[in-house]
């Protein structure tokens, strides 16, 4: 028996309803911190998964402005001066599923061939690639959209159109897994050539946006401004951005949502710190006479500190530990989970990361123990006599 | 009386015999000297002199019994000695250290190597078994764990609860909770055992015995024991007897 063991008994021998109650409340606090962390890393993973070696290219004036299919031949043809190894061209289609119209996911209309060029992170068998690129009406999805709404390949499916009206069919050809986190595993892609053919005149031959290989990624920047150049005397001009700057633009405007998420959890730790700090200046209250005691037989004001301290060490590594217990099947298999397979465009992946667990439990002890600062050293301080005249 | 407790007796007369007051004319050495000493507490800005310039002696193997009125100042003068506290002014020289010259620090260390504690409230650690308990002083020693056990049960032994070393304070008595304590205090081998009232909490019996064992560990163990009581039957039992009122020893 030494005094850290002291210390844990102080904390499961006595008075367990009120341990018990600071450990919960650590690791609800705790657990918040986790979801607040992992919300946030989720959503800034969105900006490091961002390929960095594709440039999007939309009109110059909204992303809802439409540009000429001709733009995408023309990158083709000058590929090798632009840097560029592939081209494709999406056009957002907005389809809905009829009898499930909230369940939002995303619907766009590709270049299959050129498209699973540009985006090879896309894994589909080789029979599922040739038999979406032979069947006009044929769609891949992903995994998560395809558990969603139980969708299987072969599955003949009806969507209703917003952007292009009417009943859309579709046959599922594939349902694709992403080798990387940046695509999203829960988009219906289809052929583009199929609302193409089935648009009148005037909106034939018109494209969404672009999408772009290029060569070298560090070049992205200046393979983009080559680009929108390149259009610069056209009637619709563009801008070009690296996936990764799309990301880290829309990231800088939700930047004020990020910080007061930052400030949300540092507050709440704060809580978690008063908590645990009166749990045990209550404790050390308690005890006067009994340091009184240890310090009369001889141990020094540091032993006494170190117990107390340890007190706190213990119930914040418990209530930590207990915030994990907590956090993982919740996190992981329950919220992550839905917003992976509901919200994929915001949050790929949706987990607790190594770091957070890492910040948990350091938190959790590193502030406990700072927080039994003060009742520690009045502890320490506590003069011998009136300690031991105190009864009780 | 049982035979054996009369074949104790008859042997404690005889050494008292020996002994004479303090073994008679065998030179015996002072542990406890004080000198001049003055202890003052200032309440507000009343000054309250609760001990003053008192002399005391007390020659190394005594059990003393030290009585007085209630505020007369025993706790106080118990704690100089014990080194918990420091005089207004005076000497304390106990166990060949000068206590009032010492720092806080050094007096916690000479605390842990010379004094055995024993209070009126037992002051046990509700979360430590009894073993747990009397190993507490030696946590400050650098000794092995089985080492440890070991001393704390021979303590224990010799305080004859050798059969409750896993019981916590709560699952024993009043009686064997101060036996506890006795054994806390013995486990270091300390010159001197200080003990405040350490059997006003507790009945007849149980503080018959709890003078049984420091009779004990004062003759067969040779400690030196002060003892404050209000219990004059309690107070017979010491070889030795002061009385403290109005700040002097009578
Ligand atoms: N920290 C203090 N501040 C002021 N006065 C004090 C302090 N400690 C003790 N006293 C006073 O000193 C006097 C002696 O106290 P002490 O506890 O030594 O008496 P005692 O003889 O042990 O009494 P009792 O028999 O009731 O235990 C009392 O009048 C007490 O009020
Ligand atoms: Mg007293």
């Amino acid at each position: 028996m030494m005094l850290g063991s002291l210390a844990a008994k102080n904390v499961l021998g006595r008075n367990r309803v009120r341990t018990l109650l600071t450990i919960a409340a650590v690791a609800v606090t705790i657990f918040v911190f986790i979801l607040l962390r992992t919300f946030i890393t989720a959503w800034t993973a969105g900006a490091e998964h961002a390929a960095q070696d594709r440039i999007a290219t939309r009109h110059k004036v909204s992303f809802v402005i439409a540009l000429p299919k001709s733009y995408a031949d023309k990158i083709q043809m000058n590929k090798d001066s632009l840097g560029v190894t592939d081209v494709t061209w999406c056009n957002w289609f907005g389809g809905k599923h009829p009898q499930r119209e909230s369940d939002f996911f995303a619907t766009i209309a590709v270049d299959p061939q050129s498209f699973l060029r540009v985006y090879d992170e896309i894994q589909l068998s080789p029979e599922e690639r040739e038999s979406w690129v032979q069947n006009r009406r044929g769609a891949v999805i992903g995994d998560a959209l395809a558990k969603k709404f139980d969708w299987k390949v072969g599955d003949s499916i009806t969507l209703e159109g917003t952007i292009y009206p009417g009943n859309w069919e579709f046959e599922i050809s594939g349902i694709y897994t992403a080798a990387r986190r940046s695509v999203d595993r829960s988009t219906l892609w289809f052929h583009w050539n199929y609302i193409n053919e089935s648009v009148g005149q005037r909106a034939k031959d018109q494209i969404g946006w672009l999408v772009s290989r290029v060569e070298d990624a560090s070049r992205t920047a200046e393979v983009s401004k080559n680009i929108d150049a390149m259009f610069e005397d056209r009637g619709e001009q563009t801008t070009s951005m690296s996936e990764r700057a799309l990301q880290t633009s829309f990231l800088g405007m939700v930047s004020a949502i990020l910080t007061t998420i930052n400030v949300i959890s540092v507050v709440i730790l704060a809580i978690m710190m008063l908590i645990l700090g009166n749990t045990i200046a209550m404790a050390v209250r308690e005890r006067t006479n009994e340091y009184g005691m240890m310090r009369a037989i001889g141990f020094a004001p540091r032993h006494i500190a170190t117990m107390v301290v340890g007190e706190a060490l213990t119930i914040g590594l418990l209530g930590g530990l207990l915030a994990l217990v907590l956090a993982y099947p919740m996190i992981e298999q329950g919220m992550g989970r839905f917003l992976e397979e509901t919200m994929g465009g915001f949050f790929p992946y949706f987990r607790i990361s190594g770091s957070t667990v890492i910040a948990a439990l350091v938190l959790a002890t590193a502030l406990g123990a700072l927080a039994a600062a003060i009742p520690a050293i009045r502890a320490a301080r506590l003069n011998v006599v009136d300690a031991l005249r105190r009864v009780g | 009386m049982s035979e054996a407790q009369s074949a104790q007796c008859a042997a404690d007369e005889e050494r008292q015999g020996e002994q004479g007051v303090y073994r008679g004319t065998k030179e015996v050495k002072t542990i406890v000297k004080l000198k001049g000493v003055s202890k003052v507490y200032w309440r507000g800005k009343e000054k309250v002199e609760v001990l003053h310039d008192l002399d005391l002696a007390v020659p190394e193997g005594a059990f003393e019994a030290l009585m007085g009125p209630s505020g007369s100042g025993k706790t106080t003068l118990l704690n100089l000695i014990a080194g918990l506290d420091v005089p207004s002014s005076g000497s304390v020289r106990v166990a060949d250290a000068q206590l009032e010259t010492m720092g806080e620090a050094g007096r916690t260390k000479w605390r842990a190597e010379n004094i055995g504690f024993v209070f009126q409230t037992y002051n046990l650690l509700p979360v430590l078994t009894a073993q747990q308990n009397v190993e507490l002083p030696l946590l400050l020693a650098n000794l092995s764990s089985s080492e440890r056990k070991r001393r704390a049960q021979t303590a224990l032994k010799i305080v004859g609860l050798e059969d409750r070393v896993r019981h916590r304070p709560g699952e024993l008595s009043g009686g064997q909770q101060q036996r506890v304590t006795i054994a806390r205090a013995i486990v270091n081998d300390p010159k001197i055992i200080v003990a405040d009232e350490p059997t006003g909490d507790l009945d007849r019996h149980n503080a018959d015995e709890i003078l049984n064992l420091l009779d004990k560990l004062n003759r067969e163990f040779e400690k030196t024991i002060l003892m404050v009581t209000h219990d004059p039957a309690a107070a017979e039992r010491a070889s030795h007897r002061r009385h403290l009122d109005k700040g002097k020893l009578q």
